[in-house]
Parts: C-alpha cells; structure tokens; sequence
C-alpha cells in the first residue's frame, strides 16, 4: 500500500503529522466562529469515525462468528460496515483537508517563488472548494430524492439509500466549508492555512 | 471533436491539473466534471454523486481502510523491532544473516503491515543502525530496507491487487494467491544478493585489516546460545498467529476478503494492545487517527479515479486509446514492455492507486486481445510499481529510508538500491519467461482458469 501506498514526498502532505489532533490555524476573512465551529465540528467527526472503522471490523468479525458457529444468515453485515465506512471516508474529510492530507503533487513547487507558490496554494483552494462545494450540492439533491422515492438497496435486508447519501452530503459539507475557510484565509504560507 | 482529440486534451488537462499542485482527488474530480459539462448531457451532471457513490460503496474496496487499520496498528507498535531481532538471533551463523534477517524481517512485516514506508520505517529504524554497526556499507544497509519494504505492495493481502482485482475484474483470492511465488523468489533474490555483497565487504575488510587497516566490525565474530534464541521466540509468536491467522481466515474458505480484513483489523489492535500494551486512549488515537487519514486520502483518490475513468469510458476515449494501441499489431511481448514503461513513467508521479485506476481501461483491452492472462498481468504490474517505489530519483523508500538515516549520504543511498533495481527487473523478466511462477499456486487452490 500500500498504497497502497503514499506517494512520494515530491508530493505535498503540509505538516506530516499523523496524529489525531486537528492543526486547523486559518485566519483570514473567516469568522471566528466559523473557524471554531468547523474545528469542533471535524474533532467530532474524526472522534465518531473512530469509532465507526472499529465498529465496521466488529461487524465483520461477528459476520464470520455468526455463519460459522451459530449458522446464522449474514445478510446485513456487508451493507452495516459498507455504510459505516463510507462514514468514515465522507465524514473525516474534513478534518483530512485540515490537516493538508489530501496529497497533491508538489514536483514544481520548488523552481517558483515563495509569492507565486502562495497563489497557486489559494488558486488550488479556491478550484477544490468549487468542486467540493459541487459536489456537496448534488449529494444533497441525492438524499432529497432518495428520501422523496423512498429508495433502498437491492438486498433482501433493503435499508433506505438517503442514509448512506446522508453521511456523505454530511461529509462532503464539511469538507467544502472546510475548504472555504482555507480560501478565504487569503493566499499566505502553507503553515498559516494548514 | 474527434474522440482521439478529446482524449488528448482530457489526458493534458489532466497533467496541467495535476502539476499545479491541487491535490489529486480534486484534479481527477474537477477534470471529470469539467468534461462532463463540455462533452456530456446536463443530465449527466445530476448522477455525478451517485456514481462516485456506487463505485465506492463496494465491500471488497471498502476493505482498503481495514486493511490500512491493521498495517497502522502492527506499524506503530515495537514489532519491527522484535521482528528483525528475533531473526537476527537464529541467522546470525549464515554469511550475510543479519542482512538475509532484515529481508526476511521485511516480507513478514510487510506481509502483516501491506504497506511499504511502513515497512521501511519499521524495520528500518532498528536493521540499518544494527548493519551499519556491525561493518555493513552504509548503502547496503539502506538498500537491503529499501527493497525489502516493497514487498509490502506485493504479498497478500496487498491493497495495490484489491485495486488490481476490481479494474480488471479478476478474482482477488487468484491476485493475492498469485503474489505468494513471485514474493517468494523477490526474497530469495535480495537475501543471495545481500550474501553475496556480505561476502564481498567481508572479504574487502579482511585484505584491509590483513594489510595493517583498521578491523572491520564486519570481521566481528557474534555468538547467540540456544536460550537466548529460545527466548525470542515469544516476541515473534503473536504476530504469526497474525499472519498465519489471517491466512487461514481467507484461504480456508472461512471468511471474504472483507471479512478478512475486518477480523485481522480487531486482531491487529488487540495483539498491540495485550503484548506492547498499546491500549490507552491516546495510543488508540494515534492509530485511529493515521489509519484515517491515510484511508479517507485513498478513498477519495479512488473515488475521484472511478468518475474520471468513467467519463473517459463515456466519451469512448479509453475504448478509442485501447483501439490505438492495438491497431499498433505489437507483438506479444513489446506490448508488455509498452504498457510496463508507461506504468513506471506514471508512477514517477502518481500513487499506485491512481495509476491501476486511470490506465486500467486503456491497457487492459489489448492485453486480453493478446491473450495474456490478466491475473499473471495483475502481478507484474505490482512488480512493476514495487520497482516505482525504489527507483531513484523519486522512489518513496529513499525518502522514508533517509528519513531514517538522515546521515547516509544520497549518493550512497541510490548506489545501494540500484542492485536491487536490478534484481527486481530480473524478477519481472524471469516471471514473463516462467509465468507459472505466479500462476502455479493460484492454479493448484483455484483450478486452471
């Protein structure tokens, strides 16, 4: 991976830190209390996220117990742990993008100036927060007509389709004004907005 | 606009995007949606988030933060550490063992972790300063780290194959099966390697200290009674029931790959948490927290990869770039090579993830038109990017591993890997002459395909 794995640290990943603490310090035209209320809003999410990745492998723990020892059907376990981790991925985005972690590649950063670099940061803010707000517009049209149409999964346990659409608008909500406030902190260093 | 004229300027605003620095998700997302508003139905523009959804709210990709929690879990605790010493106390005898218990220390971390700068560092931090304190050249110490850490990309369960199985529509229980041989014979390729170099120092340290130079530690004779390796063994045990565990959970038809991965997630995590203690709240964080990060990072690059791959199948210009190149009539084996360079020159800028995802439509097509088995593909393709994360000048491993080892000198650093650069095109190229090298085993579980 991994990964998957990371890539390259001619990649940008602006503060390396891998811990749980969220170093949100942007500044700017951003109201006080937007700022406050995104951090606390993130710490919240990445706290219900933690508990949601554990969760999810539970689930799919007990999915073996259950058909192996007591023959139980498993016909839930899979679409609990699918929506549990789109939680995780959707709903911790925000506090991602706090923490500059979602990568970029950063193979030219190196031959502009500390000026030009500073705009292009912004510039880049500004393009993810319009594709994120988009994003966030049309996730929400999604709940809309999935709680209008009364949609749900094709499985025989048939949940509703606005609760996983839910938890991503949710997210994807987050992560667009998370993005704003980093661009309405101006263009400035990247410690300043990370 | 003709398609291949779409193609190209969907392929150069891709570039443009990407060199500017947004980050990846993003670029491939704004890209797609950008087209899709030039080239594409309005109505297209509405089912953008449904899309992105289905694509990701699969089970077996969903799979990738489980996995990414057990590699964080094993990674922050001291079993590298104990890993790497444990083995050094039982190969300390064979020439070259405590680089062959490094290699060795690195397939099984890797195997455990599935990641490779977390193999890197793990194994690192304690295998370079021990090699380099008992006479190894600084670069040989790196190097042996540096290519061992790769296998994390190769043997199962490898999140780089997960990817693999869901573009090329392949079985996943074939792809991790089929990583277990070519893993096997990377092994024993870096532990010959790091014999004979051994050897070779060993040999060049003694001719100095024969002439009057200064002893080599090298030349340091080093003694474990059978208690003491006894008393390793311990150390060792859980993370075997681990591996083994796991193993055993997938392949003996108890639990799906999923299922897999959330059992050795809960595994992980209690096996840190009962043998380094790792229990308490803010060590559970740490773990939580970059298994998070790292895993939302992923997902949304996937994600972001599965719209912009299905924009580019809307608008025919994967259909039309696979009709190029087979249009081209390479033969079998130049085809290979083609698709292989372009994989390692994408590599050079974007994760593996991304690069399975975006060239997945285009190569895979000719490939199959070739008659190639996909599966046997899936595992050169992994080589082949395992060989991305070493190869300088802008192989992640180097980096992890001068984070490491701040003090080994660059030049060094490239000069130690690039033997092990060697060795792994010689793998790729032993594996197209003797496929079975990679489908012997998944043939022998799963019967010929």
């Amino acid at each position: 991976m991994s990964l998957g794995d990371i890539p390259s640290p001619a990649r940008r990943d602006a503060d390396g830190t891998d811990g749980a603490h969220a170093t949100d310090t942007t500044g700017g035209v951003a109201p006080t209390w937007l700022r406050a209320l995104i951090r606390r809003a993130n710490a919240l999410m990445l706290l219900l996220s933690m508990f949601a990745i554990v969760a999810s492998c539970v689930v799919l723990t007990a999915s073996v117990f259950l058909r192996y020892f007591l023959h139980a059907a498993t016909d839930w376990q899979d679409e609990v742990a699918v929506f549990l981790l789109v939680f995780v991925t959707f709903g911790s985005s925000g506090w991602v993008q706090a923490q500059r972690g979602h990568i970029g590649i950063e193979a030219f950063g190196g031959f502009l100036s500390e000026r030009v670099n500073r705009l292009r940061w912004w510039l880049c803010d500004l393009i993810s927060a319009a594709f994120c707000g988009f994003f966030t517009w049309k996730s929400w049209t999604l709940v809309q007509d999935a709680w209008a149409e009364g949609m749900t999964t094709s499985s025989t346990w048939a949940p509703p389709l606005w609760l996983p659409y839910g938890l991503m608008a949710s997210g994807m909500s987050l992560l667009a004004l998370q993005l704003l406030v980093q661009v309405l902190a101006g263009p400035g260093p990247r410690e300043r907005s990370a | 606009m003709s398609t291949l004229a779409v193609g190209a300027l969907y392929a150069a605003s891709t570039l443009v995007a990407m060199f500017s620095g947004l980050p990846i998700a993003f670029a491939l997302g704004t890209v797609a949606l950008v087209f899709m508003m030039l080239f594409m139905p309005a109505s297209a523009l509405d089912t953008v988030t449904q899309n992105v959804y289905e694509e990701i709210a699969s089970i077996t990709l969903l799979s990738i933060p489980l996995f990414i929690l057990k590699g964080a879990a094993i990674g922050k605790s001291r079993a590298g550490a104990d890993l790497y010493a444990a083995l050094h106390t039982w190969m300390h005898r064979v020439p070259g063992g405590m680089g062959i218990a490094n290699v060795v220390a690195c397939a099984l971390f890797a195997a455990m972790a599935g990641s490779s700068p977390a193999t890197c560092s793990a194994i690192g931090s304690t295998g370079i300063p021990q090699m380099r304190a008992r006479g190894y050249s600084p670069g040989f110490a790196a190097g042996i780290i540096a290519a061992g850490g790769t296998l994390g990309i190769l043997l199962p369960p490898s999140i780089t194959m997960i990817l693999f199985a869901i573009a090329a529509e392949q079985s996943l229980g074939r792809l991790f099966l089929a990583g277990v041989g070519p893993g096997i014979l990377l092994v024993v390729l870096f532990c010959a390697y790091a014999a004979w170099n051994y050897r070779r120092e060993f040999r060049a340290a003694q001719a100095l200290a024969q002439q009057g130079g200064p002893g080599s530690e090298i030349l340091r004779v080093e003694n474990f009674t059978w208690a003491e390796r006894a008393r390793m063994l311990p150390r060792v045990l859980p993370f075997l029931v681990l591996l083994i565990g796991v193993m055993v959970a997938l392949y003996g038809g108890y639990a799906t790959p999923s299922e897999t991965a959330g059992l050795g997630g809960i595994l992980a995590l209690l096996l840190v948490a009962v043998a380094y203690g790792a229990w308490r709240p803010s060590e559970l964080r740490s773990i939580l927290g970059s298994s998070i990060k790292e895993s939302t990072m992923l997902m949304f690059i996937i994600g972001m990869s599965l719209l912009y791959t299905y924009v580019m199948s809307y608008l025919h210009i994967s259909q039309a770039a696979a009709q190029w190149i087979i249009a081209l009539q390479l033969s079998k084996w130049p085809l290979v090579a083609v698709v292989l360079l372009f994989v390692i020159g994408l590599g050079f800028f974007l994760p593996p993830v991304s690069v399975i995802l975006m060239t997945a439509p285009i190569i895979l097509p000719p490939l199959k038109a070739s008659g190639f088995d996909l599966v046997w593909f899936g595992v050169l393709m992994t080589i082949t990017m395992e060989l991305g994360l070493i190869h300088p000048p802008v192989g992640l491993n180097i980096f992890v591993i001068k984070n490491v080892a701040p003090d080994i000198p660059l030049k060094d650093l490239v000069y130690g890997i690039l033997p092990f650069v060697g060795l792994i095109i010689a793998a790729l190229v032993l594996i197209c002459l003797v496929p079975a090298i990679a489908t012997w085993l998944p043939n022998a579980v799963f019967g010929t395909q």
